[in-house]
């Protein structure tokens, strides 16, 4: 047992920190077009890469990339990676077992090089496998925010 | 043995409140590949990165992951350095020592802050952060947190200058007047630099007096803005930087030392330390130490300008007297001569300085970039009207006494 003198405690910060980050103008444009169902990427006008969701700099080629390179993609894809979550943290630090396993897929989109991270639904753990053809699915109102992508099903 | 090192390309952002433009990211990358173009030097080029900003400001922990891909640094070296607010003069003698040592050939030294990436007003979020994480210790010698945050921490860095500039007022006899003309000098100065922030063409002391005193002895008009801003440079060995630059700023001797912490305003609660803040034995050590490494015997004679660190404007007298420009006690009288103008004697802070442009992780780095725009004859409507041999850059930081001391020259002076 610790006496007093030998501690110190401290149970709360006496202050909140609170952020507002700036996208930058290629994230605003992805995050704004989500509100019309659509996902962008950035190719780079030197090397072709395309990066999902879009920069303003090629980290292969060191070239600039603006607005004009942003492209469509088609919400088509391939799980080139997964796995399998059976518990969450319940926000206090602890694990709480899932009622359903979950399945977080990496997804290279047509057309895309770099991949995104996604909850992949419609599909039983078993039957997942690297090369799946997965498709975007949208929550019913989108709003131009990230939560606008809801997760991936196979097609 | 170490090599011959010299910076060959400078770059930097407009400075203002607020970037929402661009992310974190893309503001670095302006002032990197401004100073690679300064240079002519392509990102293929670069061996190697050293970078920073203040640690636990802007929210982001390792933000050098993050931005690695946005600086040209795919495949480099990349260090990230944190002293405070010596980062930046941290970040660059990293920068000399990567290549002074053989390791590299060339190496991109940048440093930011990008305060409004932060909810609460100015740099309150940051140094919140900075605070608590250095001041925790604190209590264990028996003061609540509570009280920790009202009396050290918020008022930021001007809660630990205000006792600083009261213990200087007190042992020099210099009195807020001077403040008033420091303070006005960067403002003038600022406005000749087109990448500073607080820029007021004209200023007078007398603009300055009129402002509201915030926290005695300082008034809003006194005290430094929290500035978005990068700035960058671009550091080669002997023969690339001949083959580059007309005229390369070489480095000529640095230092870095750092006296007892006396973070809280000199109270301290551990029985030891400094008891007078502006006492800053750290900066006359750093500067002895890196005049020796510069050969320079007389540093009243032989350094033409500094840029001294100044978020407040006691703190230009203070550091430059440390750094032996001036006798002890005497540095508010050569400013009362006009001796410290851009066209004086011994001009501080030419580019405004600290005092009008504060991107905290960036600023000491930038007193060593404005020195080498001064040496290259590049600093255009700052330049000061003579030939500038040597110059002096300084950092304060750390928590409150950590210093940087970098002497830049016309020659490698060996
Ligand atoms: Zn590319």
């Amino acid at each position: 047992m610790k006496s007093k003198s030998e501690i110190v405690e401290v149970k709360a910060l006496p202050f909140a920190a609170g952020f507002n980050w700036s996208t930058g103008f290629q994230m605003q444009r992805f995050i704004q077009e989500l509100a019309n169902r659509k996902i962008l990427g950035a190719k780079c006008p030197e090397c072709g890469y395309t990066y999902v969701p879009p920069r303003s700099r090629c980290g292969k080629c060191y070239t600039k990339i603006g607005e004009e390179n942003l492209i469509n993609l088609s919400g088509k894809g391939t799980l080139v990676g997964y796995t399998t979550a059976y518990v969450k943290l319940d926000g206090q630090g602890n694990f709480q077992d899932l009622e359903e396993p979950g399945i977080i897929g990496a997804i290279k989109l047509e057309n895309a090089d770099s991949t995104i991270f996604m909850p992949l639904e419609g599909i039983k753990p078993r039957d997942v496998t690297e090369g799946l053809k997965v498709e975007v699915q949208w929550r019913e109102e989108t709003k131009g925010e990230l939560a606008d992508i809801r997760c991936f099903k196979p097609t | 043995m170490r090599r011959n090192v010299a910076i060959i390309g400078c770059g930097q952002t407009k400075h203002s409140s607020k970037r929402r433009d661009v992310n974190l990211a893309e503001m670095v990358s302006e002032a990197v590949y401004n100073a690679l173009e300064d240079a002519q030097v392509s990102p293929r080029d670069v061996d190697a990165f050293v970078v920073g900003n203040m640690q636990g400001f802007g929210g982001i922990a390792q933000p050098e992951q993050w931005l690695g891909d946005s600086i040209g640094a795919p495949g480099k070296s990349v260090i990230r350095i944190a002293t405070g607010g010596t980062t930046g003069g941290s970040v660059g003698q990293g920068a000399y020592y990567t290549v002074a040592s053989g390791l590299h050939d060339v190496a991109v030294a940048v440093a930011w802050e990008k305060h409004s990436d932060s909810k609460e007003a100015g740099a309150t979020t940051g140094l919140l952060h900075v605070g608590l994480g250095n001041f925790f210790h604190a209590a264990s010698y028996g003061l609540s947190l509570k009280n920790l945050v009202a009396t050290s921490a918020v008022g930021a860095a001007a809660g630990v200058a205000v006792y600083q500039a009261m213990f200087y007022m007190y042992r020099s006899g210099c009195s807020i007047e001077h403040f008033d003309m420091v303070a006005a000098k960067a403002r003038r100065n600022a406005a000749k630099n087109k990448y500073a922030h607080l820029q007021w063409p004209g200023c007078t002391q007398e603009d300055i007096a009129k402002t509201e005193m915030v926290v005695y002895p300082f008034r809003y008009g006194h005290i430094c803005p929290a500035s978005d801003g990068a700035s960058a440079i671009v550091v080669a060995e002997e023969n690339l930087a001949r083959k580059k630059a007309r005229q390369p700023a070489w480095f000529k001797g640095l230092a870095a030392y750092s006296d007892e912490e006396n973070q809280l305003q000199s109270e301290n609660f551990g029985g030891v330390g400094v008891l007078d803040p502006s006492e800053q034995k750290g900066c006359w050590m750093s500067a002895t130490k890196a005049y020796e490494m510069a050969g320079i015997k007389d540093p009243k004679k032989e350094i033409d300008i500094a840029e001294v660190y100044q978020p407040f404007p006691s703190q230009e007298l203070i550091f430059a007297e440390r750094l032996g420009l001036f006798d002890e006690g005497t540095a508010w009288m050569a400013l009362e001569k006009g001796e410290t103008d851009i066209d004086g004697r011994m001009p501080l802070d030419p580019s405004g300085g600290v005092n009008a442009t504060n991107a905290i992780g960036s600023t000491a780095l930038q007193r060593i970039l404005e020195c080498a725009l001064q040496i290259m004859g590049k600093a255009e409507e700052h330049q000061v009207p003579r030939k500038v041999h040597n110059a002096v850059a300084h950092g304060w930081g750390g928590v409150t006494s950590y210093i940087t001391v970098t002497v830049l020259g016309d020659s490698p002076g060996r």
